[in-house]
């Protein structure tokens, strides 16, 4: 027995109160006390593999940041064996900020995906199509290629159609060639491309094939440092998991910027970054967007000084042609209000910003002409807060608040937009939303400008045409190409002559294979998107039967190979070296190297080799240094040796590789600089809010209202919104064949159709219901196939008149194991595009992704 | 030993599900994941994101039935699992008020977060807090984790989820909307295990409940010991 210890309950009281006090103090949680594990024992505590390296890599084909970072390597514990385990930020990158998304993870696994292509393939069965059993004989890659050239040297250039984005290898082949050259991957930059090029750089110029790298874009948003934003659609739920954006928003959110969202879905981006939020009609932005441009002339409230020295608003417009003035050699003209004359613009010291018509004396004629600024007042006094109102359901009076919020935020101040936001090909009237944004910025003084839009910085990746110029010029491109662009002067004209990166036509494709027979053989440069990631495929599929000779070049065999007679094994993006310009965020010169992590493991060919192949026994004196066609003699294709030589920071790619792959150049953004040099007019450059190319083309010159192409009718009442899971990259096995995010998916419920709970009961619909989604046959007249799909009720659709589908699901390819069969189709609600009825809503002749309606009725 | 605990603030998280799949890439468990597994997973719902992880708790339910000793809680933070140890009874799945551990039928085991207890010794941030793309995750020693909680709460007028629930956890959730309205599960307070959280408990008070908890921690002791003499035999 223990001896009795007497205490008093003074003592007790003492005792206790001050251990109470002291574990108090040290906010030791009160539970079990005694560890049962040595720091350190406890399974949980090791590391569940051995890190052997990092090898520093750049995302490439999953967002248009393209994250830097390093790929982890280790022993991996299940197989024992050395393999790519994970990434690692890079925090030294100014576009990443160290950070990486799930997407690039997905990157890492894929490498190892069962069903990769390690093998090339060749039919034996000529009958094509997703149910034919192909026949594949496997080859070796060598023979493949060899047999396809001798087959593509058997068709004239205009009847090879290259399906690819314009990379320096594609775009010396097609134009060596002279076959026509389209894609889909670009034309959903399309439209700001276009509008970009028309408005703000002119190309070519300085940096114009640099544009292509992240996403044929030619600029920047400074998130960080912006105040004000107003996103069309920006908020997509693909954007939820793009970490290259993602940090700068967040930073811009903790810095206190102010953004107001328009989108009929309800996003977490919007939830969590939006300061307010309108649930507008689809298609109708650009009614709000005209009714803003409104409010801040009518207000006075734009930046006279950036309009006055930085853009067009005080150039002289021809009344009667409707083309700018301009002097003989070529500078812009203003209305001198001292010397009651015109004058060259940058000579002219007190210029006339509206009022007019002013009579002008050009080459001795006499013409009445009025400034930019008046005539855009004049385009815009009907678009009131009122009137857009009534159209976009979003109140006038926000968007007087927003308007002149907006304005006086600027030059911190901006409405962003990339790709397939509302801005970007979704609507028939996308491309006026995208002018009259690139208007408001312009009226904000933030293009060029920190915390605004930043343009693309001096340095440069130079392209193979750079490095061996053609010893003779090349062939014409087809006089009559199978997308149609030659009826797209405005577009076709910025391809043909000023950058042959431009994005292509690719909406009309299916529809130019399907209507015509001059096309013989297609060439698919597949970034592993699959045929059917695209519009419509229905109609592709249909055409690919008659062509006699079908080729695609993919990391995977895809729902696209079931109707090619060869697929060509090519490596994964982790398994070829890189080096990128950073240029998602250009405010810094930033060059950043990539290492491959592994060899090809199977008979793949890369694509700067297979086209090179291709060049050389199709068109040899452009792909050798004197013309001869001597194979000796191949033209160099080393552009990051010559990059980094030339920058004077590695003596070639390797030695830049050791040194650490990565340079920025910090020096402070220059307000303003590069406006001067890559827009429009000389000596200095100015920002085009007026367009003279649409005229020509019968469209207006600045932005006006067009309503939608596509209408609502009867039963036809879903507005259909298109958007992508964050895990998702269009149709990309890379992540839609992997069995975690096909979870990740369904628990999200982004394998079914989202619908309004109201307008799901008016229906008749519950949760989990399967139904029919389907096109009025007046804008789907040929080959059209409705979709079955599961329907998610959700507050997230605010609206009751749309319906939101999730794109990349619905692979048919049966090798795919994981993708196979999964989900339905989006694509193939959208019909392909008569280039006669695209001409006569769009000159850039993009796809109109979302101008769709469909019904939906419940399968019992 | 300092002690740990995870921030989210889900204002910043987008639902990109990145920290999901950076902790599957991290202890390679790929194949439960694909059965729905997940350590750490983020569900989109109409009012919100629901992150669904293990919460950590002071006093974990979890630990305190585990009849195998699978489970324990560091004195740094997280609630440890030994798979050895674990015959599959599957006592945590039905004691655990946040519905957290997961049980795999084909391996007989539980999928739990282990907050990343072997980066600590590295000097590591858990790998989904490393990863997050917006920085919605923080990670730090517990005190000053909980006081930024409490700040961020008041400035911004969020909830929060965590501190009250079952007596406090090392996982602190700042919501704009209910938590429960967005899909945390409503998991009922125990008001002695505040006390730790520094919640205004007077000096007799925590004298009373240390006395209380070397109570405990005696009997603990003694049954360890009776154990080990067993073990012994």
């Amino acid at each position: 027995m223990g001896k009795k210890i007497e205490v008093s309950r003074r003592r007790f009281l003492q005792v206790a109160g001050a251990t109470g006090a002291a574990l108090a103090g040290s906010a030791f949680p009160f539970r079990n006390l005694k560890p049962a594990w040595a720091f350190g024992d406890h399974p949980q505590e090791q590391l569940p593999y051995r890190i052997t390296k990092k090898i520093p890599q750049v995302c490439a084909r999953a967002c248009e940041a393209d994250c830097a970072y390093n790929v982890v390597v280790g022993v991996d514990p299940a197989t024992g064996v050395e393999r790519a385990i994970t990434l690692e930020g890079r925090p030294e990158d100014p576009v990443s900020n160290g950070k990486f998304c799930i997407k690039g993870m997905g990157f890492v696994d894929s490498m190892y995906d069962p069903d990769r292509l390690m093998v090339s393939l060749k039919r034996t069965n000529k009958n094509k199509g997703t149910d034919e059993d192909p026949g594949w004989v496997t080859m070796k890659t060598d023979d493949a290629v060899h047999e396809i050239i001798e087959g593509l040297k058997k068709f004239k250039p205009e009847e090879i159609l290259m399906c690819s984005p314009g990379d320096p290898y594609t775009n010396r082949l097609c134009q060596s060639i002279g076959c026509t050259r389209a894609d889909q991957r670009t034309e959903c930059f399309g439209t700001h491309y276009y509008i970009n090029c028309l408005t703000v750089t002119n190309p070519p110029n300085k940096v114009y094939s640099s544009c292509y790298t992240p996403s044929h874009h030619v600029c920047g948003y400074d998130y960080d440092n912006s105040k004000y934003q107003v996103w069309f659609g920006f908020d997509s739920f693909s954007k939820c998991g793009k970490a290259g954006m993602l940090n700068h928003w967040a930073t811009g959110k903790r810095n206190g910027c102010k953004i107001v969202m328009f989108n009929p879905v309800k996003t977490p981006l919007m939830e969590g970054y939006a300061s307010e939020y309108y649930a507008i009609k689809p298609g109708t932005d650009l009614a709000v967007a005209l009714a803003m441009i409104n409010v801040i002339l009518k207000a006075g409230k734009y930046n006279a000084s950036f309009i006055d020295k930085y853009s067009d608003a005080i150039a002289l417009v021809d009344d009667k042609t409707k083309a700018g003035l301009k002097t003989e050699d070529g500078r812009f003209l203003s209305w001198c209000t001292k010397h009651n004359k015109a004058e060259a613009i940058d000579e002219c010291d007190a210029p006339a910003l509206d009022g007019g018509p002013f009579k002008v004396s050009i080459g001795g004629k006499q013409v009445s002409a009025t400034p930019v600024m008046q005539i855009l007042k004049e385009v815009v006094k009907t678009y009131t807060p009122e009137w857009a109102a009534k159209i976009s359901e979003v109140p006038a009076k926000a968007i007087e608040k927003i308007a002149l919020e907006f304005a006086a935020a600027g030059p911190y101040a901006m409405v962003p937009t990339y790709k397939r936001d509302a801005a970007g090909p979704n609507y028939a009237n996308s491309w006026r939303l995208r002018h009259a944004i690139n208007i408001l910025n312009t009226l904000s003084g933030s293009i060029d400008h920190e915390g605004g839009i930043l343009l693309l910085h001096d340095v440069k990746m130079p392209w193979i045409d750079e490095l061996s110029p053609p010893v003779v010029p090349y062939p014409e491109q087809p006089a009559h190409p199978v997308d149609y662009r030659n009826q797209f002067p405005v577009t076709d004209n910025i391809y043909r002559r000023k950058d042959f990166s431009a994005p292509g036509h690719y909406g009309m494709v299916g529809w130019g294979l399907y209507k015509t027979n001059h096309t013989k053989a297609v060439f698919f440069r597949n970034p592993h998107r699959g045929l059917f990631s695209m519009i419509q495929s229905q109609m592709l599929e249909k055409s690919l039967d008659k062509i006699e000779l079908v080729v695609d070049w993919n990391l995977y065999l895809d729902d696209l190979g079931y109707f090619c007679d060869y697929v060509i094994a090519a490596p994964h993006q982790f398994e070829g070296g890189k080096m990128d310009l950073r240029l998602y965020y250009p405010k810094y010169p930033c060059i950043v190297g990539g290492s491959a992590v592994q060899k090809p493991t199977g008979d793949q060919i890369g694509w700067g080799g297979f086209a090179a192949k291709i060049g050389l026994a199709l068109a040899p004196k452009y792909w050798t240094t004197d013309g001869s066609g001597n194979p000796e003699k191949k033209i160099p294709t080393n552009m990051g040796d010559v990059a980094v030589k030339k920058m004077g920071i590695a003596e070639d790619a390797a030695d830049f590789m050791k040194k650490g792959g990565f340079w920025i150049d910090k020096t402070p953004y220059q307000n303003y600089k590069q406006i001067k040099e890559l827009s429009y007019g000389r000596p200095n450059g100015r920002v085009r809010m007026y367009i003279d190319e649409f005229v020509e083309v019968d469209h207006s010159p600045l932005p006006i209202w067009a309503p939608r192409w596509h209408e609502s009718k009867g039963e036809y009442k879903f507005s259909l919104l298109v958007t992508r899971a964050p895990w998702h990259m269009h149709a990309d096995p890379n992540f839609i064949n992997n069995a975690v995010l096909k979870e990740v998916t369904i628990r999200n419920h982004m394998d079914a159709v989202w619908m309004n709970p109201e307008a799901g009961a008016a229906l008749g619909l519950k949760e989990g219901d399967m139904v029919m989604l389907e096109n009025d046959p007046k804008y789907m007249k040929d080959l059209p196939r409705p979709q079955k799909a599961k329907i998610h009720l959700t507050k997230r659709i605010d609206r009751k008149d749309c319906v939101l589908l999730f794109h990349g699901i619905g692979h048919r390819a049966k090798n795919l194991k994981v993708a196979a069969n999964f989900g339905y189709r989006d694509g193939d609600l959208i019909p392909q595009k008569n280039p006669a009825i695209a001409k006569k809503h769009d000159p850039t002749g993009m796809g109109w992704v979302e101008d769709v309606f469909v019904s939906i009725k419940k399968i019992s | 030993m300092k002690e740990y605990a995870i921030l989210l603030d889900e204002t910043y998280c987008t639902g990109c599900n990145s920290c999901a799949y950076r902790c599957i890439q991290e202890f390679r468990y790929h194949d439960q994941a694909a059965k729905g597994l997940f350590r750490t997973f983020v569900q989109i719902n109409d009012d919100g994101l629901y992150q669904k992880r293990c919460m950590h708790c002071l006093d974990p339910d979890c630990v305190a039935n585990c009849p195998m000793k699978a489970l324990t809680k560091s004195e740094y933070g997280p609630v440890l699992y030994n798979a050895t140890l674990c015959v599959g009874c599957q006592t945590c799945v039905k004691m655990c008020k946040f519905h957290i551990p997961q049980y795999d039928a084909d391996t007989r085991k539980i999928v739990k977060c282990s907050m990343c207890a072997h980066r600590g010794s590295e000097g590591k941030m858990p790998a989904c807090v490393e990863v997050c793309p917006t920085g919605a995750l923080e990670f730090g020693e517990y005190s000053e984790i909980l006081e930024k909680a409490k700040n961020v709460a008041a400035r911004n007028n969020l909830k929060i989820y965590g501190m009250k629930e079952n007596g406090g956890t090392h996982l602190f959730v700042l919501a704009k909307n209910e938590p429960v309205q967005i899909g945390y599960p409503e998991v009922p307070a125990k008001d002695t295990k505040t006390a730790s959280t520094g919640n205004g408990f007077t000096v007799p008070v925590m004298a009373a409940m240390a006395v209380g908890g070397f109570k405990k921690f005696s009997d603990r002791r003694a049954q360890i010991e009776a154990e080990e003499k067993d073990s012994k035999k």
